[in-house]
């Protein structure tokens, strides 16, 4: 079975193709109870909605 | 929260916790930390559902008793909310 | 194949009817860029991948947006099985239980019902993760709209749980794509198509 682990190459990023940045194992929440109630584990991950139109 | 709550809820979380480093071992199949982690808690969500089942009601087919009658078809439906109180 | 456990992945305990934002919230069960078009379109796209890790991906993802679409049908029957006639009439709800009742019927916010349509499953790799975190954008912001729109913590906390997913879901798609650039010719990303193509240049 071939090894696809991934290895992030910095330099090699060709035009005419979409790149979203390798996540790495990094924090995790200490309370899985609120990682659940955020909807992800990953504190990095975690990006809320504050808009408002205030019109 | 009472107790049959409070043991849905950390079956919830558990399971959670499991999806969200299942989707992440997907694209990163080699990370111990991430491995580790699943496996830990997949120990622990093991143990919560055999607990609940018994005590509550089967939260999957597999886990339904055919003791006394089909436990299964008596369970409470997810969307009906709230803690509903069963008796089997 | 699938199991099923019976409990939602995130709760919902709705106290307070509400048939305005029930009629908004149904766009994310079976509108243009809701749920149901979520999960057809990765468990569709899924069989063509050339790469297991990838169809794995699109089937753990397509299975996880079921459980979402179960929680929105959730939301939507919760706030509308203690609706009164007067309740039903006055807020142009009437239109929806005439034909439905209070059946959970998939179609958008604005009456379009669901078809396949609004997906597509391409069969090419890098055009189909390309739909697919566009996909998880469309969702995200469809959220945000529904989010300005609510004043209920009962019905905020699973609609803000379920927006965060689609963020995840796009890293996860972001980070598939990656994993397919790697796997092919960096001079020309675009020269054959690995899920088709037997080989790059047959000359």
């Amino acid at each position: 079975m071939q090894d696809f682990t991934y290895v992030e190459k910095k330099e090699e990023r060709p035009l005419a193709m979409a790149y979203v940045k390798w996540q790495k194992f990094d924090k995790v929440y200490d309370e899985l109870e609120k990682a659940f109630r955020i909807g992800t584990i990953f504190p990095e991950l975690n990006k809320p909605f504050t808009g408002r139109r205030c019109v | 929260m009472n107790g049959q709550e409070q043991l849905l809820n950390n079956i919830n979380i558990v399971d959670f916790t499991m999806v969200d480093l299942a989707l992440f071992l997907d694209t990163h199949p080699k990370d111990r930390r991430a491995l580790d982690y699943y496996a830990h808690y997949s120990q622990i969500k093991r143990q919560l559902c055999r607990e609940f089942s018994k005590k509550y009601y089967p939260l999957t087919m597999a886990e339904a008793d055919c003791e006394k009658s089909w436990s299964w078809g008596e369970a409470p439906l997810p969307w009906e909310g709230g803690c509903v109180h069963v008796e089997l | 194949m699938w199991s099923y456990e019976k409990r939602l992945q995130f709760p919902v305990n709705i106290k307070e009817p509400n048939a305005k934002l029930a009629q908004i919230i149904i766009s994310q069960y079976g509108g243009p860029d809701g749920e149901m078009g979520a999960s057809m379109r990765y468990l569709s796209q899924r069989y063509a991948m050339p790469y297991r890790d990838v169809a794995g991906l699109l089937t753990d993802i397509g299975t996880e947006e079921l459980a979402h679409l179960e929680m929105v049908a959730t939301i939507i029957h919760q706030l509308t099985r203690n609706l009164s006639m007067e309740e039903i009439e006055k807020s142009g709800f009437d239109k929806y239980y005439v034909d439905h009742t209070l059946g959970i019927w998939p179609q958008a916010a604005g009456g379009v019902p669901f078809n396949a349509c609004e997906f597509q499953s391409k069969g090419d790799i890098i055009t189909d993760l390309s739909e697919d975190m566009a996909a998880e954008q469309k969702a995200r912001s469809t959220y945000d709209n529904i989010l300005r729109m609510i004043k209920d913590p009962d019905v905020c906390e699973p609609i803000k749980f379920l927006r965060e997913r689609e963020i995840v879901h796009y890293q996860r798609f972001g980070e598939a794509l990656r994993l397919t650039a790697d796997r092919l010719n960096e001079k020309n990303f675009y020269a054959f198509n690995p899920g088709f193509d037997r080989c790059e240049d047959c000359n």
